[in-house]
């Protein structure tokens, strides 16, 4: 059985209920807030850890031109290699029944002795069978593919071929394929023979012995194996060595879930200003009865026990409620992350440690917020406890405003009131601003990444790209594009994969060279420092100032040995280009084509004198038909609008979950405001009912309420203005760890500032209506008596 | 002779005020007997309230000794003074001070969940017990905000009676009843005194002193009629 004092503070919560409801609500959000992402972030943690090491990744990958039995055999034999095994990849193009895909092919001899880059079977057959297709788990939504579909396989002009798709598989060490826009399809090596595919394989897959090695470490044994199998008289195309034991985009999705993490922190500690404020509402309408009790015999140290259990109460009731909104919406959130990732946490429980961590912080803070007004309020003395008659008029009020002769006397009385309780004001205003600022912050930065995708596109002077299935005649592509109707200007350009070497070992991962021809027209970046191709005559390369920062061996002046096809040539930095957050190199098509030995081109783009998207789609018909008609295999088109708002978007969505964060800003703030003005009505009860006593109407006493209310949201909303910058820059930083590098604006954004002022306000007019509501039943006597 | 229950000696109390020091007692010398009932009259803003508070040990004097019981008051330190006051002394306030959220009963029970003095399963009964001897048992899982104010006033002194405490203070116990309410008061009182309660009223009710066994007069902070006179 509870004794007495327990049950007066259990009672003491029911009489207040809205107060305690307000408290309550926010904790909760608090903790829905934090406690999802910590959940998402459990989960993911463990699953990527756990299914990325299941899968056994490769060490390192070395991209030959055919691998054979005894090759792999002195592969494994080599110091430091566990084992090695090969596989034939191969772009293609795929017809499901939602249109033509680009596709990667993968081919094993044998599927069930995987020993690197496990796949896991999923739904239907797997390994893949003769005339059987296995669809890779992140292409299948892309694809608009299903079991049972049939899809037809194409390599370049070779034959077709049908495939049946019988099962989806997950590789969790692909970039996921929907990112990629590629159709990732596990298929029989006499399929890929079927559609004219060179037999053998063509990639070596090896795993290091020691899973502790560090990158550079395994750099060195993947020189070993370049190295043999350039002894057996192979052509190496490229090595990459990914970061061992990390997917390529945990980093990204770590960097989400931290800030994410951070501000439902941010969200749960604000939270505790409520708890502030409804223990100090609660001591300041029980400051007698402490006085009593004091009297009766209780010590200052029963009575604060008394209070902090109570707020030990009021986090004990919003984890009951939070903590398994927080794991379902944890889980939501952890699935469509997976989702990105090619990742599945269906299989995988939020830890009890995530659980027992939610239960810890969202009990004791309310504890520890509360801690303050307790300590000070069980410290009154049973003799001021008993004379005591309520708010006094402590703290002083702004000059400004004592002084004014420009407004009413009730609304000067509202704005003194506001004034009279310094810390608590501070607390609320601190909750408002900060909501106002993450606000701002996530305006500022949608604002910056649509710069950076401004920024991105402003170098290309094309509407529309068409990628070629294989290489063809530069000059003669762009002469059939040219003439034709709508067309404005067309160009050809090509494009290889290059790794940088040193001493002739290829050292990086493979990167992309784009090769426009030496004079375009058509790719004009913003040259930082040197210059743009001067002639067609030399290996000269221009890159974006991110290559540069990435890797100083690019800077300016300084000459480069890069491995292209196998082939190796030295190329000199002649220019660095603003090309904003994404690494780019640029060489001139024709030194290209003198080093890789190939005068094709890959890809054409148009600039269209041509407006809307259905006009331009209709061009792009014609382009692929007419180039189709002259023998030319258009694999993929595109629109640079649709591709600026698929980037865009993509970016925006990432920014969006950081701008989600605001809300729950917003609305702690409004509650801690709203709790703000209860306590006020509370505390000024009989000063309410003088003024009811000397004739102020219920439009007066509302029109205090609602004032005191927003001066507090104007004040709040001119402190958020400066704190929006730090704010921006936090947020942005956040998402060049996420996504890509920002340029944050330093001004807060104009009209954004004038929509938190409307937000602020409505808020303000919202968290005190009820208040005010309560202000306006206080009779006279009732208030007198009080 | 026994030893007295209550010793003042010297007992000043000054308050600091923006017009200047406002003596509330001035030096006054008192003694009480256990099992007396002793009115404390005087005029608003004569001292009586800050007597009943130095005897509490809610207030600490500006100069002099308070020993109630043995124990000098006026040298406890805070914590001592309120474990002190749990245990020896009953305090009846004017305005009942009852916990609105508790039951009239558990109001009671509350002094010894603080103190600790009774164990858990005989609390209650033994705060019905009270509340019985006062006439209010058949009140005691009711909220105060339902019982009348003398009803209010019977279970304030049985909260106040919760401990069993050397002495029972009550200041202006009559001042917020009814004359009939306050003649049953001042009954209820006069009877535990002759259980062997001791009893120190402050009062402006000049009627009370036909119950008490001594009256002393305050004005202006100094006992004006000597203790003396009455006891003879």
């Amino acid at each position: 059985m509870l004794s007495p004092r327990w049950r007066k503070v259990l009672r003491d919560l029911w009489l207040h209920k809205a107060r305690t409801g307000l408290a309550i609500s926010a904790i909760c959000i608090g903790i829905i807030g934090a406690g999802a992402v910590l959940d998402a972030w459990s989960l993911l943690r463990r699953a990527t850890r756990e299914e990325f090491d299941a899968s056994r990744p490769a060490s390192a990958v070395i991209r030959t031109d055919s691998v054979d039995a005894a090759l792999l055999a002195r592969i494994r034999a080599l110091p430091g290699i566990a084992t090695a095994q090969s596989r034939h990849v191969v772009s293609a193009r795929v017809r499901t029944p939602a249109g033509v895909q680009t596709a990667l092919l993968i081919a094993r001899d044998d599927f069930a002795a995987n020993e690197i880059g496990v796949v896991k079977p999923g739904d239907g057959a797997w390994p893949p069978s003769q005339g059987h297709a296995v669809v890779e788990h992140s292409s299948v939504e892309f694809a608009g593919v299903a079991i049972g579909d049939s899809v037809e396989l194409q390599i370049g002009d070779g034959p077709a071929a049908m495939s049946r798709v019988s099962g989806i598989a997950r590789d969790v060490g692909l970039a996921p394929g929907w990112m990629e826009h590629v159709v990732y399809i596990f298929v029989s090596p006499a399929d890929l023979a079927r559609i004219g595919a060179t037999s053998g394989m063509n990639e070596i897959q090896v795993a290091v012995a020691d899973r502790s090695l560090g990158r550079t470490e395994i750099q060195a044994i993947a020189r070993d194996v370049r190295a043999l199998v350039e002894r057996t008289g192979r052509r190496v195309s490229s090595v990459d060595v990914p970061i061992p034991g990390r997917h390529i985009h945990a980093g990204q999705i770590d960097s989400l879930l931290y800030t994410q993490g951070a501000f439902g922190l941010l969200a749960l500690v604000l939270s505790g200003v409520l708890v502030v404020n409804l223990i100090a509402a609660m001591l300041t309408g029980q400051v007698r009865e402490i006085g009593v009790m004091k009297a009766i015999g209780a010590g200052a140290g029963q009575i604060a026990a008394m209070y902090l259990g109570l707020a030990f109460s009021l986090g004990i009731v919003a984890c009951a409620i939070s903590i398994p909104l927080a794991a379902v919406f944890g889980r939501m959130y952890a699935e469509f992350t997976a989702g990105i990732l090619n990742f599945d946490v269906s299989a995988y429980r939020i830890p009890v440690w995530a659980f027992a961590l939610q239960l810890a912080v969202g009990a004791l803070l309310p504890v520890v917020a509360a801690l303050f007004p307790v300590v000070r309020g069980c410290r009154i003395s049973v003799n001021d406890a008993l004379r005591d008659f309520g708010i006094s008029g402590r703290g002083e009020t702004p000059r400004l405003i004592v002084g004014g002769r420009i407004f009413t006397r009730p609304v000067l009385l509202s704005l003194r009131n506001a004034f009279r309780r310094r810390a608590r004001m501070a607390l609320t205003l601190a909750t408002l601003a900060i909501g106002g600022a993450v606000y701002l912050g996530a305006l500022n930065l949608r604002g910056a990444v649509i710069g950076a995708v401004d920024l991105l596109f402003a170098p290309q002077q094309f509407d529309m790209v068409f990628r070629l299935a294989h290489p063809a005649p530069a000059e003669s592509i762009a002469a059939v594009v040219t003439p034709m109707a709508g067309v404005s200007a067309a160009e050809s350009w090509a494009g290889a994969r290059a790794a940088l070497a040193t001493d002739g070992a290829p050292l990086g991962n493979s990167f992309t060279i784009t090769a426009p021809p030496a004079g375009t027209r058509m790719l004009v970046p913003r040259i930082l420092t040197g210059h743009w191709f001067t002639s067609a005559g030399n290996n000269e390369l221009v890159v974006s100032n991110r290559v540069v920062d990435d890797d100083s061996a690019f800077a300016l002046g300084r000459t480069v040995a890069l491995v292209i096809d196998g082939r190796s040539a030295t190329w000199t930095i002649v220019g660095v280009a603003d090309g904003g957050p994404m690494p780019v190199t640029y060489a001139s098509r024709e030194a290209l084509a003198r080093v890789t030995g190939s005068t094709g081109a890959t890809t054409i783009v148009v600039a269209t004198g041509v407006a809307g998207q259905a006009a331009e789609l209709a061009l792009v018909r014609r382009v692929r038909s007419e180039l189709a008609d002259r023998g030319f295999d258009v694999s993929s088109s595109q629109l640079m609008a649709e591709q600026r708002a698929v980037i865009q978007d993509h970016l925006l969505m990432v920014a969006g979950f950081l701008g989600n964060m605001s809300l729950l800003m917003i609305v702690v703030g409004g509650l801690g405001l709203a709790s703000t003005m209860s306590l006020a009505v509370l505390e000024r009860t009989r000063e309410i009912g003088v003024l009811r006593a000397i004739g102020a109407r219920h439009r007066t006493i509302l029109g205090m309420i609602q004032v005191e209310g927003l001066v507090i949201a104007i004040l709040s909303w001119l402190i958020a203005i400066p704190l929006s910058l730090p704010m921006s820059i936090a947020l942005g930083n956040a998402f060049g760890r996420v996504m890509l590098e920002v340029p944050v604006h330093l001004l807060p954004d104009g009209p954004g500032v004038l929509r938190w002022f409307t937000v602020v306000v409505l808020l303000s007019v919202v968290a005190c209506a009820w208040p005010a509501w309560r202000a306006m039943r206080i009779t006279t006597s009732s208030a007198l008596a009080a | 002779m026994t030893k007295p229950l209550i010793v003042l000696r010297g007992v000043s109390r000054e308050f600091p005020t923006a017009a200047g020091t406002f003596t509330a007692l001035a030096d006054v010398d008192l003694t009480i007997d256990r099992g007396e009932f002793v009115v404390v009259v005087g005029q608003s803003g004569s001292g009586k309230s800050t007597l009943l508070a130095l005897l509490a040990g809610i207030d600490r004097p500006t100069r002099g000794e308070v020993i109630v019981d043995d124990t000098a008051v006026h040298a406890l330190s805070e914590r001592q003074v309120s474990a002190w006051r749990g245990g020896a002394v009953g305090i009846v306030f004017q305005f009942f001070q009852l916990l609105p959220t508790l039951t009239a009963c558990e109001n009671v029970m509350l002094p010894m969940d603080f103190t600790g003095t009774w164990p858990v399963r005989e609390r209650r009964e033994r705060a019905l017990a009270l509340m019985g001897r006062l006439g209010v048992a058949d009140q005691a899982d009711k909220l105060p905000s339902t019982l009348s104010g003398g009803q209010q006033q019977r279970v304030a002194v049985a909260r106040a009676m919760a401990n069993a405490p050397s002495v029972l203070l009550a200041d202006e116990p009559t001042g917020n009843l009814d004359s009939r309410n306050a003649e049953s008061m001042l009954d209820l009182l006069a009877g535990l005194v002759q259980d062997g309660q001791t009893v120190v009223m402050a009062t402006h009710d000049h009627g009370a002193q036909r119950f008490a066994t001594r009256t002393i007069a305050l004005a202006d902070g100094r006992i004006v009629a000597p203790a003396a006179l009455v006891h003879a």
